[in-house]
């Protein structure tokens, strides 16, 4: 008797049709039509955050990087290993340790499952900056999508803040420390720190103040441990959870892309043509992120020993920016300021930026003083990371990447300060604060004030020529050294540049608030150049010190 | 490439390092070991049992035979929780296993497969490997299950094995009566070498001894992170230099202790005499070079007695041995006066017996010619090396017996002394007050027999 045909189609369309699958799956039979994709996207919870049509430029791998999905997509795998390795660790200061090298040495993939998370966990901080340079460079923050920048930017730091809690759990010695320098600087908080200025004006102790809040304690131990287990594992994920919903639904609503229409523009499905993409960028990424954690092991060193400071502490990467200006800043300032500034700033920027040029698009040219800033605010955050992080060794000193760690290196000349008890003149804090008050207005109102604009060139030309020849004057003086000369052209010649001709050519119209703003953070990043140039060449340490209040500047 | 091949591509991608991870985690370095380790017991099991003539216990073994062939794959551990030890040793050294191996007896010879040497003797039997683990001796990273890892050679490890004579270091954790036990001779000799030396005299243990220099009570526990890699690797050691590595296998405590007594402590911790890299003169190491007075056969000693001073280890106190205290011989006058001279380590500075002052950087001297800024630093620094402690009997004659007492109770503090370089540190070394420490008698016994040995000049004083 022969076989009977099988007649596929009709099994396929007597699954399809039974209750069961029809009770997990709406819709019918897949006939790929507009209507078909569309109620795959509408009747899906996890797909109808998406529009159902898409504009195809918004879908350029070009144009959009795929840093939002890949950042998305590491939270997601952060998630997963972070779950699973939650059936490993217990966070106390006996068991945390052992834990990590049970997980190491003893439990079924354990050593991958860690490192996975951990390098996720990096790629996810690159991921996010890669994302906001995109989204800044593209113009797409600009009205009507300010608000949601403003919520990227919050997760921004939310994702550093996940990622610096992580990095205490393993309770080694690298995160101890990394986690002391880190907390430390919270204890330089103005007002609300113990060694912030003001701070012991208001009756801030060390037992007190917002240091002690973070770690639950006076260093950092197992209350910090705990806390930083809780924030890390539950707290933080849980806003950013919240914040990532926002972010999506705001997108959707702002028709996903700033990209600006075109003529005879006809939009396309997004099942398949956005969803295949996403998927893409996803498996690329867990791809990625799964060999790396195969070929490398996530560092642990010796158990953390609150006895026993590693020389060099640095901070996790992303932070050690930061750390780095503690070399020429007092920590509030390095510490606390500029990042509150840095993120206040950013939140900012959509509010300042009135250009309506450049939305959807890449427009170097329309929007030079814009791209130009910013750009340099992310190289010198990327300059000062590696600085830090590569070329500093024992004491903090400078090694260079060929230098053994070994090698001694002479102590830094004594440095002194310009306007304090020992500075220059009788009454040098009576002189300092007004002329350094008066040095800032200046600075702030004088590109507005020169009402025609200056010629570019000739200005920086004739500035540099001027630098040349104080470098000129102070070498043959044999005050200045060759070096010395260097330093004063690169750093005050770039501060002049980005700080006041730029400024000057394009910025002069804004309306007076919004310019006033703009000169702040711009002045505030030239500050960190020039303080660089003061401590370098000329071995400054402060410029104004007032001892009383724990104020240096 | 379209999307759908991308899809299938990047599919199988995900997949194929999912078999990667998995396949690298299933191919753990303890595996083979312990699969050949049961391969060869089970070999060993069927050749007895092709030997045995009583078909019952021949059937008997060929069973235990197929047992051991098919025993599971699995980490084996030791948990001491008395001591805090979670020892997967035995997940490879499966011969040391009671459970796998219940004699605890091969005749393998080859490790990791052997089992423990002199398993029958007192040492072994005394410790319980289930009750001690294996780390409580040995020391090493009883938590990892791969070869550099387990035995602490590796980064951030800072208790590897001991190796040789320095594991008699672990009886002293416990056993205050360590001199008198089989098995610890070694770190016997290092406490009488020790003694003999006069480190006493400037390092105390657990609060006896001198102040000049550090406490060595708790010297196993320094952390690595307190030598500074710069000193390290100026360590020459059975003729060749230490590898200059952070944390490298040849950096270890054992290796650093021995590093002050086969070589020149003021080589190995250079310092900055010259002030190239601070902003004052910072002396070498203060320590005399012994490397004339110890053999290496008796740095080990010192060092094996050494590497048991922990205190960061919890010992509970029931494994603790005490000792009766140590009893004196029974002297008096200068006989004693000399006994007392080296119970307190006057020797590690002034000599053995007071003969010769041992080096005091930066002393001025008789030896050192005149000093002069221009001379060249290394022979400034071989000038500053001829600084001596006083030579006793050149200089007690002209104390009275009152004067010498008052003296040694007193101390004499580095800042009196004469430098040899105006510009260079202040020597290091210094005389402390040994008031309260030695008890009067002793100090009178001591002045007597130092007056005794004092150089006459021939009017008779």
């Amino acid at each position: 008797m022969p076989m009977p045909a099988l007649d596929i189609e009709k099994i396929k369309k007597e699954i399809i049709d039974s209750q069961l699958w029809r009770s997990v799956f709406r819709g019918g039979l897949w006939k790929d039509t507009p209507r078909d994709r569309a109620g795959h996207i509408i009747g899906n919870v996890w797909l109808h955050l998406h529009p159902v049509k898409v504009r195809p430029r918004a879908l350029k791998w070009a144009y959009s990087w795929g840093m939002g999905g890949i950042s998305f997509a590491l939270y997601l795998l952060l998630t997963i290993t972070g779950v699973v390795l939650m059936f490993y660790y217990r966070p106390t200061i006996g068991l945390a340790y052992r834990d990590i090298k049970d997980l190491e040495f003893a439990v079924t993939l354990g050593m991958f499952l860690r490192n996975a998370h951990r390098w996720a966990a990096q790629a996810m901080v690159v991921a996010v900056i890669a994302h906001m340079v995109r989204v800044f460079l593209t113009g797409a923050y600009k009205k009507p999508r300010e608000f949601n920048w403003g919520i990227g930017v919050l997760l921004l730091t939310l994702t550093l803040f996940l990622s610096f809690t992580g990095y205490l759990l393993p309770w080694d010695q690298l995160a101890i420390w990394a986690v002391t320098v880190g907390t430390n600087m919270a204890g330089a908080t103005p007002v609300l720190g113990n060694e912030g200025p003001l701070g012991s004006l208001v009756g801030m102790r060390i037992n007190n103040d917002v240091r002690f809040t973070l770690l639950g304690g006076t260093m950092v131990g197992e209350n910090t441990l705990l806390r930083f287990y809780v924030m890390h594992c539950v707290a933080v994920p849980l806003v950013v959870g919240i914040l990532l919903i926002l972010h999506f639904w705001r997108i959707r609503k702002d028709s996903f892309s700033a990209a600006p229409y075109e003529a005879n523009e006809e939009k396309i499905d997004v099942w398949p043509h956005l969803v295949k993409r996403e998927y893409i960028g996803a498996a690329g990424t867990t791809i990625f992120i799964m060999i790396w954690s195969i070929l490398q092991n996530a560092p642990l060193e010796a158990i953390a020993n609150p006895n026993v400071t590693t020389n060099p502490s640095k901070a996790p990467w992303y932070f050690v920016g930061l750390q780095e200006l503690l070399v020429y800043f007092d920590p509030w300032i390095a510490g606390v300021v500029m990042p509150g500034l840095i993120i206040v700033g950013l939140i900012a920027i959509p509010y300042i930026d009135t250009n309506p040029k450049g939305v959807g698009y890449y427009a170097w040219k329309e929007r030079p003083f814009a791209n130009t800033l910013f750009m340099l605010g992310v190289v010198m955050w990327f300059a000062l990371i590696y600085i830090g992080y590569a070329l500093r060794g024992p004491n903090y000193a400078w090694y260079w990447p060929w230098e053994s760690w070994f090698m001694n290196k002479p102590a830094p000349p004594p440095t002194w300060s310009v306007f304090g008890p020992k500075g220059v003149g009788a009454y040098s804090m009576l002189i300092g604060i007004p002329l350094m008050g008066a040095i800032a207005s200046a600075w702030m109102l004088l590109p507005k004030l020169i009402q025609k604009e200056l010629d570019g060139k000739k200005t920086m030309g004739a500035f540099l020529g001027l630098l040349a020849l104080w470098a000129g004057v102070g070498m043959a003086m044999g005050k200045m050294g060759a070096i010395q000369g260097g330093y004063l052209l690169f750093f005050v010649g770039a501060s002049f540049y980005f700080g006041f001709v730029l400024p000057q050519r394009h910025i002069r119209t804004l309306d007076w608030p919004r310019y006033l703003v703009t000169m702040v953070l711009v002045v505030s990043t030239m500050s960190v150049l020039l303080k660089m140039c003061a401590n370098l060449a000329f071995n400054i340490k402060y410029v104004l010190t007032i001892p009383a209040i724990s104020m240096n500047i | 490439m379209s999307y759908r091949k991308a899809f299938i591509v990047s599919n199988a991608l995900m997949l194929a390092s999912f078999i990667w991870a998995f396949v690298k985690d299933f191919r753990a370095e303890w595996r083979p070991y312990q699969a050949k380790y049961y391969q060869m017991s089970a070999d060993v099991l069927e050749k007895k049992a092709a030997a045995e003539k009583d078909e019952k216990k021949a059937a008997a073994l060929k069973v235990e035979a197929r047992k051991m062939r098919s025993s599971p794959m699995e980490i084996k551990q030791i948990i001491a929780n008395d001591l805090g030890r979670f020892d997967r040793c035995v997940t490879c050294h499966v011969g040391m296993d009671e459970y796998t191996n219940p004699s605890l007896k091969n005749d393998f010879k080859e490790n990791p497969y052997k089992s423990h040497p002199k398993i029958d003797e007192a040492l072994v039997k005394a410790h319980p490997f289930t009750k001690f683990g294996c780390t409580s001796c040995h020391s090493g990273q009883g938590l990892a299950t791969q070869v550099e890892p387990a035995h602490g050679w590796v980064k951030h490890w800072e208790k590897p094995m001991l190796k040789g004579a320095h594991i008699q270091g672990s009886c002293v954790k416990c056993h205050g009566d360590f001199e008198n036990l089989k098995g610890a001779e070694i770190a016997a000799q290092g406490k009488k070498l020790f003694s003999k030396t006069g480190c006493q005299g400037c390092h105390a243990i657990n609060g006896w001894g001198g102040v000049v220099s550090v406490e060595l009570g708790d010297i196993a526990d320094k952390p690595f992170e307190r030598i500074a890699g710069y000193n390290f690797k100026n360590i020459v050691m059975d003729g060749k230099e230490l590898k200059n590595e952070h944390h490298h296998n040849e950096w270890n405590l054992q290796n650093w202790i021995l590093a002050h007594l086969v070589n020149d402590p003021a080589k190995v911790t250079p310092n900055d005499p010259f002030a190239h890299y601070n902003a004052e003169p910072i002396p070498p190491s203060g320590m005399p070079d012994f490397t004339q007075e110890l053999s290496r056969a008796d740095a080990d000693a010192i060092t094996a007695y050494l590497s048991g001073m922990t205190k960061e280890e919890v010992i509970p106190h029931r494994y603790h041995v005490s000792a009766p205290p140590a009893k004196e011989p029974a002297l008096s006058g200068a006989a004693h006066g000399k006994f007392v001279f080296a119970k307190y380590g006057c020797q590690g500075c002034h000599g053995l017996d007071a003969k010769i002052g041992r080096r005091r950087f930066n002393a001025a001297g008789e030896k050192q010619a005149e000093y002069d800024e221009k001379m060249p630093e290394k022979e400034q620094l071989a000038q500053m090396n001829l600084g001596e402690e006083p030579t006793l009997p050149k200089l007690v004659g002209t104390y009275t017996h009152d004067e010498l007492i008052h003296k040694i109770e007193m101390g004499v503090p580095a800042s009196d002394a004469k430098k040899w370089s105006p510009k260079g540190p202040m020597p290091m070394v210094y005389m402390p007050a040994w008031k309260g420490k030695i008890s009067k008698q002793e100090l009178a016994d001591l002045s007597t027999w130092l007056r005794s040995i004092a150089v006459k000049d021939e009017s008779g004083f």
